[in-house]
């Protein structure tokens, strides 16, 4: 037969690990957040995964305006000034490919999972 | 009036070559001058085009120009200020002048779909030209570091109009 004390161990001991586990998924999961560069020659990294919750922030280095447009209309940053950034935080799960629509040569994909 | 382009590209060849006068290269206040002046060039070309093509991707690409050209002017003249350099007028600024107004004044003497073909067709020859200067007599001739990193900076700018031009030249031509 279980005692009081026993128990009672058994569930500090429970309680403790539970903590530990909570803080280590916390870290895991705590957003980040994620440069891309914009310039002419193309987005810098061009591909990039992240999570949902986290941010994507695209800052425009080029001496002329960019946007970040998904093909699926998952995020459209619009016109980003030379020298202004644009943030998007990732929602639901999926692979948005995105071109900015001045320069569309320029193309980048990113992977939310 | 129609177009020659293989003349048209050596006359836009000739307007960039490297004059005599000046046979050790352009000197940073003239490299200054030739840049804004280019830009301009293209820019006013864009103006026109945007009151003139036919095709909306015409129009989308006059003002790409507009835009993308303004934004390097601003950065040059910001630079130039900052350097104290004065931009110098000299025979390749004033011939890219020269060749800017007799383009300007070529095509308002088209219309339609005439006008839609000569300005990309010019679009595409003048890109090249600006390319080639660039890469053969303003990078190498820039003294001053930041005046070289602007022009190594805007050469992928050309690049990417130049592809452009060519895609809708393309287009056009179906």
């Amino acid at each position: 037969m279980c005692t009081w004390v026993q128990v009672s161990a058994a569930a500090v001991v429970s309680l403790t690990l539970a903590g530990t586990a909570a803080s280590t998924d916390q870290a895991k999961t705590a957003p980040k957040t994620y440069v891309i560069s914009m310039q002419i020659v193309g987005f810098d990294p061009p591909e990039l995964n992240v999570k949902p919750g986290d941010r994507v922030t695209w800052v425009n280095k080029d001496l002329f305006p960019h946007t970040a447009t998904a093909d699926d209309k998952a995020f459209d940053s619009q016109s980003v000034a030379p020298a202004g950034n644009w943030t998007f935080v990732a929602g639901k799960t999926g692979a948005h490919s995105y071109i900015c629509t001045f320069h569309p040569t320029m193309k980048g994909t990113i992977k939310v999972q | 009036m129609k177009i020659n382009h293989a003349a048209l590209g050596g006359l836009l060849a000739l307007v960039f070559a490297v004059p005599s006068a000046y046979a050790a290269g352009p000197t940073d206040p003239q490299i200054a001058s030739i840049v804004v002046t280019a830009n301009q060039v293209d820019i006013d070309a864009g103006k026109l085009a945007l009151t003139k093509a036919a095709s909306a991707d015409v129009k989308k690409f006059a003002q790409l120009m507009i835009t993308d050209h303004t934004g390097v002017n601003k950065a040059a003249v910001e630079l130039v200020t900052k350097l104290q350099v004065t931009p110098e007028s000299n025979p390749t600024s004033q011939s890219l002048q020269k060749g800017g107004d007799d383009n300007l004044a070529a095509l308002k003497k088209q219309s339609g779909k005439a006008f839609d073909k000569a300005y990309v067709d010019h679009e595409v020859a003048y890109h090249q030209a600006v390319i080639d200067a660039v890469d053969t007599t303003l990078i190498p001739s820039a003294q001053n570091a930041e005046l070289k990193a602007l022009l190594v900076k805007v050469r992928p700018a050309f690049i990417a109009h130049l592809d452009h031009a060519k895609k809708l030249q393309g287009e056009l031509g179906k």
